[in-house]
């Protein structure tokens, strides 16, 4: 066996030209295919990071009706009984208790349709990115009076700055309209231009007295350990709380679940591709590998070689071929994607505002599981043993008395 | 004792559409410690009847006994198999494995038998010091000369203490002074050691050593003769 390796391995560096192209073309095959896979992962984990640290969090809590209706009135009853289960789960890693109301932004001279949403800071902080997102100003400090956070969107759409005096008109629970004017005390951007648009922040004890009533919780937001426990921990939640609607990040924003998806089955195209390309390469060389020692291969047989080593030999080959072209390729990729993932792929010349309107950030930062790298391990070896089988097959067929002849 | 025996053999290509008779009934024994030349002009079917003897063909007819065995009646792997402990080969175009040695290349053959390393060590050396290349043995064969991988191709088949040398047309690359070394080589083999060695060959100074002549012409044993070979000068 020892010696049946030895071959193989003089014999792949016999013509070096040919096995460097081979092994230079599965390297960078490779390399390429990982920092694109590295890439992609990146940009999706990032898109479905900021979709669920932005606002929709892993589980959502509301009146059975709040989704249909969207009113104020529809809250979650007993909620402090809820904010209890959740402070004792060890699932929990945070959440948000909210008020919300649909509501109009005044300014001097200009009004915005937005969503009013009463929050507890302390709350909001642990469990959405809302304060890391902040772009202008401070957050919920006590610099103002009455403060408002408001996203980069709307606060360019109608022109104000932290500090500026706006007015917020919404239904209190008489049905009443009722009006307050805060401060913008901050201005956050989130990969989300259409949250930056549409949602701004007062304290949630402002918002209840506002609307005239202590206790409303339309939405509770809650952030999990890790995005796999959602519907295990919603079963949990169900039986504690059987009258509240509980909705897992899947249902409330289909379009990450979609991603996730769709991220998993372009990975596998994308290295299906790469290995396809590699199988065909592979088969290439080694067919004219086998074409050209038909002779060598027949004294082997001649002289008492049995298939089975000569399938082994040609197997060997292939493999060492494969293996050192996916050192190759392995080790460029993961420093890639190590480098690149620790400082990031900044893309903002490429369009950078552009990619927020689609929820991607301008800063893309690769990365990839380990997993990723076995499983990858396991294809390029299935690949090469597949590719190497024909050439094998070919060799075996070979009748050595005709194949010593052969010039 | 008789070591190779053929009878009625009869090897046909392309038999469907143009049939050729390469071998035409041949029946032949040779017995153990001979020293055969097989000749005849090209076409004969020299190569053919080797091809048949040393179990790389199958003939159309006609069977092939190697001391006890017929072997046109074995599978390929038992073939194969048989080959490796009981045959040597000597190929005209020396054909050595080009990324071993001349060692590894005398190793390989009783690594496939599955011998111990130190009992391929000691029989390559002895072999190699043999056919004169005892200062050869780690040179690859693309740094020998041909009269030298020639040698190195009979100690490979000798590896194996097989029950003869088929060589088809052994010399027949080689220059006139490493012809010579080389049948100088075998005779001593012969001689010494009574190797049996069947050699196919339009050489006539391959002809002039062996003991018996066989000529061939169409497939068919034309003469078969049975004289005193040329000794070499010591």
């Amino acid at each position: 066996m020892k010696t049946i390796f030895k071959i193989s391995w003089r014999n792949v560096w016999r013509n070096k030209a040919r096995s460097l192209v081979i092994i230079l073309a599965i390297g960078f095959g490779l390399w390429g295919g990982i920092f694109a896979t590295a890439f992609l992962n990146g940009v999706i984990q990032q898109m479905f990071d900021s979709g669920i640290k932005s606002h929709v969090s892993h589980i959502q809590i509301h009146h059975p009706e709040y989704d249909q209706e969207r009113l104020t009135e529809l809250y979650v009853d007993g909620y402090d009984e809820v904010e209890q289960f959740l402070s004792e789960s060890d699932e929990v890693v945070a959440f948000s208790s909210r008020t919300i109301a649909s509501g109009m932004f005044n300014t001097a001279s200009m009004v915005s349709g937005v969503e009013v949403i009463g929050i507890d800071p302390t709350q909001e902080k642990l469990t959405t990115d809302l304060k890391a997102h902040l772009v202008e100003g401070e957050y919920f400090n006590g610099e103002f009076a009455h403060p408002v956070l408001i996203g980069k969107q709307l606060a360019d759409k109608v022109k104000v700055d932290p500090g500026s005096r706006i007015v917020l008109t919404f239904q209190n629970m008489e049905g009443d309209i009722t009006s307050a004017a805060f401060r913008v005390a901050g201005i956050y951007r989130t990969a989300n231009s259409g949250i930056d648009e549409r949602n701004v922040y007062i304290m949630r004890n402002e918002m209840e007295e506002l609307l005239g009533s202590d206790g409303i919780v339309n939405e509770m937001a809650i952030l999990l350990n890790h995005h796999e426990q959602s519907g295990e921990f919603r079963e949990k939640l169900q039986q504690a709380f059987p009258d509240h609607e509980i909705r897992i990040w899947s249902e409330i924003a289909p379009e990450l679940s979609f991603m996730t998806e769709f991220s998993g089955i372009a990975m596998l195209v994308l290295v299906i591709i790469i290995l396809f390309a590699m199988a065909f390469g592979l088969l290439n060389t080694m067919l004219m590998t086998i074409f050209e020692r038909t002779n060598e291969l027949g004294v082997l047989m001649s002289v008492g070689m049995n298939k089975g080593r000569v399938f082994l030999m040609i197997m060997y080959e292939t493999c060492f071929l494969v293996i050192t072209g996916a050192v190759l390729g392995g080790v460029l990729g993961v420093i890639t994607v190590m480098l690149t993932g620790s400082s990031g792929i900044d893309l903002t010349s490429l369009g950078g505002e552009v990619l927020m309107e689609y929820g991607i950030d301008t800063i893309v930062f690769p990365t990839l599981d380990r997993i990723f790298y076995l499983n990858l391990s396991l294809l390029v070896l299935v690949t090469a043993v597949a590719a190497s089988v024909y050439p094998a097959w070919k060799a075996l067929k070979l009748n050595p008395a005709e194949a010593v002849r052969k010039e | 004792m008789t070591v190779i025996k053929t009878e009625n053999l009869v090897k046909v290509y392309n038999s469907k559409h143009l049939p050729v008779r390469a071998v035409n009934n041949v029946s032949l024994e040779i017995e153990e410690g001979e020293f055969t030349a097989i000749v005849g002009p090209s076409g004969s079917g020299k190569t053919t009847l080797l091809n048949i003897i040393g179990g790389l063909d199958k003939p159309t007819e006609g069977k092939v006994t190697i001391a006890d065995t017929d072997i046109t009646g074995l599978s390929d792997s038992k073939l194969i198999d048989f080959r490796l402990k009981n045959i040597g080969f000597v190929f005209q175009a020396y054909n050595l494995i080009p990324v071993l040695t001349a060692r590894e290349n005398v190793n390989f053959i009783m690594l496939l038998q599955g011998r111990s390393q130190r009992e391929m060590n000691e029989r390559a050396e002895e072999l190699l010091t043999q056919v004169g290349l005892s200062d050869k043995m780690d040179v690859r064969p693309n740094k020998l000369s041909g009269g030298q991988q020639q040698r190195v191709a009979v100690a490979r088949a000798l590896a194996s203490h097989p029950r003869f040398i088929l060589a088809d047309e052994p010399t027949a690359n080689l220059d006139s002074q490493s012809a010579m070394n080389l049948l100088d080589i075998m005779w001593k083999l012969n001689q010494e050691e009574n190797i049996t060695l069947v050699f196919s060959t339009h050489d006539q100074r391959v002809i002039d050593r062996a003991r018996r002549v066989v000529t061939l012409v169409d497939g068919s044993i034309a003469k078969d003769e049975v004289r005193e070979p040329v000794v070499p000068a010591q």
